[in-house]
């Protein structure tokens, strides 16, 4: 049984945006630095590396080990996708109460815009990274992009519970407020309502505002035992309970697309952190589109199942609000850093950092979400501030 | 793809631009599209169907089965309307309609769904299979309303 004696002490991020000739490498090691510094160590005290960076990059830690010059009791690549950075924190945990390492590094860096300006067209992309499992069932129908599988969901919720698109607008709009407190977010002017609606559509239900931003970018943390932590300049925050799920079988299949993975992986957390999701304070959650935060505020129980519209609706994600959530800005306005921010938002929230006009007052508890690995994967923390 | 589709069996309606490259274990499933009939497997151990391919039961692990003929019938689970082309070649077939049916047989298949407005498809329609003939040789299934009273094609099963 985890004995919650492990804590995140640092945690750091790039530049956010467009980064002109970025490498993801480049990216990392901005991150890494800047982390490690953060939590008041060097870099012989790191003998763990769990990172994550564009998929078709082999064994990235190596890369990272090899830039920063660090060997590593353990180390690994992740591929649960967008779950990966949350089960870094996770797998850091565990490697460090079985005594395989004692700190550990977790990162994950992209360079999606600058990839872009150097690969050509989008066609291009698209016909060199097709798998042939997906140009098989997907490609030949038209199916193209993950806006059309999220839309595929929230199409589904909307005709079971009659979850309407200003509901999803809610979403968009109540993180881009919390991004216009947000210095490094890609997106600063505040999103109205009539804009949300009038976005030109991608996949309907959604439009340009329901979907995640691309970003060139990196996010850090630094995991070790809390025990340490006494001597370091940050309060630990404490990672007190985590878990997974993961739906393999596929996103068409069951009811997966409406009741996500987060139900199970959740209810795993809730248990390991002996809490409730009414004791959470902050939600910081993984928001490729709009309608990802909806469904896991559901499967997450700060609701019940169909009642995510309502809860959005009523104002909940605002810094009052029930359950202020991804109150950095998140992946819809922030930047997407795969679920990376989230951690480091939530340190950072948990720490009581923020001016007061960005701090959700009182902060104890957060919940992290990752979700991904072609929408089945899903990971889940919960962190406790000192 | 959508839209007023006498077209939608026509080859000029749908340039397609990916054409499935069939594996072993899919290659039935393509060639019985070739010949304008749904096949699933079904295991001869559960009797449960599966979808897509394997050589194996998805739910007993047996590699006891059969391609079945279907009806082609069943119910549009969830779908999207794709307003944005991912490829310069789709901009014209835009709006179009990718869907995920649930057939009365259980699986559920990613297709399009044909010979109604983007804007009249909705969740729970009951849809049954039509097969589009490309110039590349190939065939894909589609579905279109059941209740549609347009001219029948002599291709539906």
């Amino acid at each position: 049984m985890y004995q919650r004696s492990v804590a995140i002490v640092g945690a750091a991020h790039s530049q956010l945006g467009e980064v002109p000739g970025s490498t993801a490498i480049g990216l990392m090691a901005d991150a890494s630095v800047a982390a490690v510094a953060d939590a008041g160590l060097t870099p012989a005290s790191i003998d763990g590396v769990i990172v994550r960076g564009p998929d078709d990059e082999y064994c990235f830690q190596q890369q990272v080990g090899e830039r920063l010059g660090l060997n590593a009791a353990f180390s690994t690549s992740l591929g649960n996708g967008g779950a990966s950075q949350a089960l870094a924190v996770v797998l850091a945990s565990l490697a460090i109460e079985a005594g395989l390492a004692t700190t550990v590094l977790c990162g994950y860096a992209r360079n999606s815009w600058s990839r872009t300006r150097r690969s050509g067209s989008r066609k291009a992309r698209m016909n060199q990274s097709t798998h042939n499992r997906t140009r098989e069932w997907r490609d030949s129908f038209g199916y193209f992009g993950e806006p059309a599988t999220h839309a595929l969901g929230a199409q589904r919720h909307m005709a079971m519970y009659g979850t309407t698109k200003e509901q999803l607008g809610h979403v968009a709009v109540s993180v881009r407020e919390h991004a216009t407190r947000n210095p490094h977010a890609q997106m600063q002017s505040p999103l109205t309502m009539e804009e949300y609606l009038d976005g030109p559509l991608v996949a309907e239900p959604f439009g340009i505002y329901d979907c995640s931003l691309r970003t060139d970018g990196a996010g850090a943390v630094v995991v070790t035992e809390t025990a340490r932590a006494k001597d370091l300049p940050h309060p630990p925050v404490v990672v007190r309970g985590f878990g997974s799920h993961n739906n393999l079988r596929g996103w068409t299949i069951d009811d997966h697309m409406v009741q996500t993975a987060a139900r199970a992986s959740g209810e795993r957390a809730y248990r390991i952190a002996d809490v409730s999701p009414s004791d959470i304070d902050t939600a910081q959650l993984y928001d490729c589109f709009t309608y990802m935060v909806l469904a896991q505020l559901e499967d997450y129980g700060f609701c019940e199942k169909g009642e995510g519209g309502e809860l959005v609706a009523s104002g909940a994600l605002g810094l009052d609000g029930a359950i202020p959530t991804n109150t950095s800005g998140g992946q819809l306005s922030e930047g997407h850093v795969e679920g990376m921010l989230q951690v480091v938002e939530a340190v950072r929230q948990l720490r009581h950092e923020y001016p007061a006009e960005r701090q959700v007052p009182d902060a104890r508890l957060a919940l992290v979400s990752g979700h991904g690995g072609n929408t089945v994967c899903h990971t889940t923390l919960i962190l406790e501030g000192g | 793809m959508s839209g007023p589709t006498q077209g939608a069996t026509t080859e000029a309606d749908h340039p397609l631009r990916v054409v499935p490259q069939p594996t072993p274990e899919s290659q039935p499933f393509w060639d019985a599209c070739a010949r304008h009939e749904l096949v699933i497997q079904r295991c001869r151990s559960c009797g449960r169907f599966w979808f897509p391919p394997s050589n194996h039961c998805q739910h007993c692990w047996s590699e006891d089965f059969a391609w079945e003929p279907v009806s082609g019938r069943g119910e549009l689970y969830t779908f999207t309307v794709y307003r944005r082309a991912y490829a310069p070649e789709l901009a014209e077939q835009l709006p179009y309609v990718v869907g995920v049916v649930e057939l009365e047989q259980g699986p559920r298949l990613i297709t399009n769904i044909v010979d109604r407005e983007p804007g009249d498809v909705r969740v729970g329609m009951p849809v049954e299979v039509v097969f589009l003939d490309f110039p590349a040789g190939v065939t894909l299934h589609a579905f279109r309303p059941r209740e549609n009273s347009r001219t029948p094609s002599t291709r539906a099963v």
